[in-house]
């Protein structure tokens, strides 16, 4: 089964009296485990399809469908709660709650579903610093850690829910291309551990490599949709 | 938990821009809970002052009186009452009143003789029964002589009579002094002028006492005391107690038509009236009573039994419709306080509005962040609410707490007023300090209300904040 479907999907924007075409019909369908690259020069429509993909925008034409369910008619409430439940997102510029420590970051999302116990919570925290190798920085706020780190706090906490899929807007962008590298490794171990299905957009060749499927967009179509892909 | 924890750190990682508005906050609070104890110890020492200088709980007055009673209608007094006795047991009658005082206002002249020249010092006074009058009021510190020869206040009351005579403030004997060149003496025998409508009547009397108003000097520096006999006397208030009653059906009879009343005047058995079988009856001009309450909180009520007595042909008119715009001063002085607090506020409330819509603008790519990861708008809400809320609240406790530090040294002693302020809001002196818990929790209520409104604004901003921002944010 398809974790996440666009059929035919169009987005644009007005800029004035100017239409924006970000997105001119784009059909693709991921399914679930997928460890995904989203690829195309700036402005190709990527972060478009990202924002589609985590309902965080919605398509001026065409059907989304996650878990197989159409978002189109979804009130914002019901958006959300889809977003707290089903998706979780790896941002470029990290975006963690600046006022959180690394693990108050991490319990973060669990603490907005509110359907663990305390001792749940903290069991799943852990595990997830554990993946992303912070366990000696759990108090550590965010203004405290490399651009590396911060980011394998992000990853500990797009995870920590267990979600459906993780969505990562240029995760390497501000990172240099060793850690970089180092990051997208990480993704890449984890979604073979865990199963987690991986979506990350990039126009990097080298990181681009690391993906075992990678989607390739041009002027908001996607230009060689199977790429790579397994099976 | 997570909105109070987010709430408050935030605080702490802004607190220089927080402080800021905390100050701001906390000196809104200062002013409402000053403010207000302020207003409230001002009109209470008001209306004691009134009640204790010029008119009791409520005044009793003619009901043929088209203005209200006043402490100044020296040049337009009120008509007379007609039966004091009538109303006095009424009023006798009452549970709750302490005491009453009839009493009137008027002018005249106090003539005395210097160098063999005769002059003429003018005189207003308050016409008073000594006795009921002290017992209502506490106005004046006799510093020379006696009130009316009755021993001091907390002597032997009410064993002596009255001395007739007359009273004068200090300031009056050195304004006679400054302007006629006349000191008047404890002792010294005057003629008092009283001007009616029938000419000028005159009456010996003497100067019983100089005194100094405890309070409202501005008002009791030019009143002067006369005791009700010898004013009775000088104003003509003289009758008899009852005519013949032919006589009087006669003078009903003539009043039909104008020949009837030739005819009674032709009638020569009509106009033999026998004078010693009359008995003469000194009137009394009162126009006034004051009425002193055991329990002030029981105005309205005894104001309402003697209202329900039409006979008596009175109105009655409560302390501050009867003191003329003194107490309308106290209740401008809280409006005042009220506008100007109310006014500081909203300058606090769009200088708090403003710094908050640029906390969510600065704040954009984390309110997106928390949305992506699946808040919602109502967890927003409450986080911005919850940092307003603790902010202000907090800032409002701690100026709560200087301001009870500061009360509390102020009622030591009360607080100083400048002096024209002062006799025109209490009558003078400094005043007392009576802090109540109202003004606390109205400043409350007042922030908790500031607080919420100031945030509806830039909490919609906050909330109107899409994910697809944290995906933007670069």
């Amino acid at each position: 089964m398809n974790v996440v479907e666009l059929q035919d999907v169009k987005k644009f924007y007005m800029l004035g009296q100017t239409r924006v075409d970000a997105l001119r019909g784009v059909s693709l369908s991921i399914g679930q485990g997928e460890f995904l690259a989203i690829a195309g020069p700036s402005g190709s429509g990527k972060s478009t399809m990202l924002n589609m993909f985590g309902c965080i925008d919605i398509p001026s034409e065409g059907t989304v469908r996650i878990d197989g369910t159409e978002t189109e008619h979804m009130s914002d409430k019901e958006l959300t709660r889809y977003r707290r439940t089903k998706i979780s997102f790896i941002f470029q510029s990290f975006n963690l709650i600046p006022v959180l420590n690394v693990y108050e970051n991490i319990e973060f999302p669990l603490l907005l579903q509110r359907t663990l116990s305390r001792a749940d919570r903290h069991a799943r925290v852990m595990k997830a610093i554990e993946e992303v190798g912070l366990q000696d920085r759990l108090k550590n706020k965010s203004t405290e850690l490399s651009g590396g780190q911060r980011q394998r706090v992000a990853i500990a906490r797009a995870l920590v829910t267990k979600p459906l899929i993780v969505l990562a807007d240029e995760p390497t962008a501000n990172l240099d291309s060793e850690t970089g590298k180092r990051i997208i490794e990480l993704m890449r171990t984890i979604n073979e551990t865990e199963k987690t299905t991986f979506v990350f957009s990039t126009h990097d060749a080298h990181i681009m490599k690391e993906a075992k499927r990678v989607v390739r967009i041009l002027d908001g179509l996607i230009i060689d949709p199977d790429q790579g892909k397994e099976g | 938990m997570l909105t109070l924890k987010l709430a408050f750190r935030t605080l702490m990682k802004r607190k220089g821009r927080m402080a800021l508005i905390g100050i701001l906050v906390a000196f809104g609070t200062f002013l409402i809970v000053f403010g207000g104890v302020f207003a409230a110890s001002a009109a209470e020492a008001s209306r004691a002052s009134i009640i204790g200088n010029f008119t009791g709980d409520f005044i009793v007055y003619s009901a043929r009186s088209k203005e209200l009673p006043s402490p100044f209608a020296f040049a337009t007094p009120l008509p007379n009452i007609k039966n004091p006795e009538e109303l006095s047991a009424v009023l006798d009658a009452m549970d709750g009143v302490e005491a009453y005082s009839f009493y009137a206002q008027n002018y005249g002249l106090i003539q005395v003789e210097r160098e063999g020249k005769k002059l003429d010092l003018p005189f207003i006074f308050y016409a008073v029964d000594p006795g009921p009058y002290r017992k209502v009021f506490s106005n004046v510190q006799v510093e020379e002589g006696s009130f009316f020869g009755l021993p001091p206040k907390n002597g032997t009351e009410g064993k002596e009579l009255p001395s007739p005579g007359i009273l004068i403030s200090k300031y009056q004997n050195n304004q006679y002094k400054e302007n006629y060149g006349v000191t008047l003496k404890v002792g010294e025998p005057i003629t008092l002028l009283g001007i009616t409508e029938g000419g000028v009547n005159t009456a010996r009397s003497s100067l019983l006492g100089i005194f100094e108003p405890i309070r409202y000097k501005s008002v009791f520096n030019y009143i002067n005391f006369l005791d009700s006999d010898t004013y009775a006397g000088l104003y003509n208030f003289t009758g008899v107690d009852a005519l013949p009653d032919a006589f009087n059906a006669g003078l009903a009879a003539a009043s039909v038509d104008e020949s009837s009343l030739f005819d009674l005047a032709a009638d020569e058995d009509f106009g033999k009236l026998d004078l010693s079988t009359l008995t003469s009856q000194s009137l009394s001009g009162f126009t006034m009573v004051a009425v002193k309450l055991k329990d002030h909180s029981r105005v309205d009520e005894a104001m309402a039994l003697i209202s329900a007595q039409p006979e008596l042909g009175v109105a009655v008119a409560r302390w501050d419709k009867a003191s003329g715009f003194y107490a309308q001063i106290s209740l401008a002085l809280q409006a005042f306080i009220f506008l100007a607090t109310g006014l500081i506020f909203l300058v606090v409330t769009m200088i708090f509005m403003n710094t908050l819509i640029i906390n969510v603008v600065e704040r954009t790519a984390e309110i997106g962040t928390m949305r992506a990861i699946g808040a919602d708008k109502s967890f927003v809400r409450g986080v911005f609410l919850a940092e307003t809320l603790i902010l202000n609240i907090t800032a409002a406790i701690f100026a709560m707490l200087v301001s009870v530090v500061l009360l509390a040294l102020a009622g030591k002693n009360g607080v100083p007023l400048p002096e024209t302020v002062s006799q025109f809001l209490i009558g003078g002196g400094p005043l007392a300090i009576r802090v109540g818990i109202l003004p606390f929790i109205v400043a409350l209520v007042t922030v908790v209300a500031v607080s919420v409104l100031a945030t509806i604004y830039p909490v919609s901003v906050a909330s109107s904040i899409t994910p697809l921002k944290a995906m933007n944010d670069r």
